[in-house]
C-alpha cells in the first residue's frame, strides 16, 4: 500500500450495519510510502499509528491539485 | 496461507505513554479488542480490553494512568511469512488470543483466534459442500465409459 501525507484511508465495516471509518494520514512512518501511518481518526480526533489490512482502502489526496491553482 | 494473509482487520497502535481512557476509547471507536503498544519503531507490548478492566479497573487505577504501566510485556509474536499452522502451534501452547504478527521485527497487524476461526469455517464449508450436496440431491453416478469388443 503506497500512501501519501494527506491521504485518507477508508475502514470498511465488518458487521452488518457498522459505518465505514475514516482517518487522514498525517505522516508515512514507513520507507517508500508503506506502513506505519500516523493518522488522525475522523470520527474522534485521536492520533494512532495504523497497519492497513485487507479492511484498508487509500483514497489518494491529489497533492499537485491542492498546490493552488486558482 | 501467511500468517499476514490471515490477518481480518487493519492494525492499531499507540505509545507508551497513551492512557487508559484514551486506549478504551481507541478501542470503541475501532472496534478491536487489543491495541499494539509502540515505542519508535519497536513493539513493547499489547494492551487488550481484558487488561483495562483487570489490571485497570479492578485495581482502581486512575484512567489518566500511562498504558506501559497495563500493557502485556514481552509479546508473543509470530513471523508475517509463517504458515497459519504455525500460529495454531503458538496458540495451543501461550494462553493468549491474540498474536502481533511482525516483518522483520516490526509489528504489521494482528492475528486473533477469531481470524482462524473464520477462516477455519470457511474452509469446513467448502469441504461440506460435497457432501451436504450428495446428501439432499443423491448419489451422483458419473456414466460408464462405453467400451468395445
Amino acid at each position: 500500500m503506497q500512501v501519501s501525507q494527506g491521504d485518507r484511508i477508508i475502514i470498511r465495516g465488518h458487521r452488518v450495519g457498522e459505518p465505514d471509518r475514516d482517518c487522514e494520514v498525517l505522516e508515512v512512518r514507513g520507507s517508500d510510502g508503506g506502513p506505519p501511518y500516523l493518522v488522525q481518526w475522523g470520527d474522534s480526533g485521536h492520533e494512532t499509528l495504523f497497519f492497513p489490512g485487507s479492511d484498508a482502502v487509500v483514497q489518494h489526496f491529489d497533492h499537485a491539485d491542492a498546490g493552488g491553482r486558482s | 496461507m501467511r500468517a499476514v494473509e490471515g490477518i481480518r482487520r487493519s492494525g492499531i497502535a499507540i505509545g507508551p505513554e497513551r492512557t487508559m481512557r484514551e486506549a478504551a476509547e481507541i478501542m470503541e471507536r475501532s472496534g478491536v479488542g487489543a491495541l499494539a503498544v509502540v515505542d519508535g519503531d519497536h513493539l513493547v507490548g499489547i494492551v487488550t480490553d481484558r487488561d483495562l478492566v483487570r489490571r485497570g479497573l479492578a485495581r482502581r487505577l486512575d484512567p489518566s494512568a500511562r498504558i506501559d504501566g497495563l500493557m502485556s510485556s514481552p509479546v508473543v509474536t509470530i513471523e508475517a511469512s509463517a504458515d497459519l499452522r504455525t500460529a495454531h502451534g503458538i496458540f495451543r501452547t501461550n494462553a493468549v488470543r491474540r498474536l502481533a504478527v511482525t516483518e522483520r521485527g516490526h509489528f504489521v497487524g494482528m492475528l486473533s483466534v477469531d481470524d482462524l476461526l473464520i477462516n477455519l469455517s470457511a474452509d469446513l464449508a467448502d469441504l461440506m459442500r460435497p457432501v451436504t450436496a450428495e446428501t439432499i440431491i443423491g448419489h451422483r453416478d458419473s456414466p460408464v465409459p462405453a467400451t468395445t469388443g
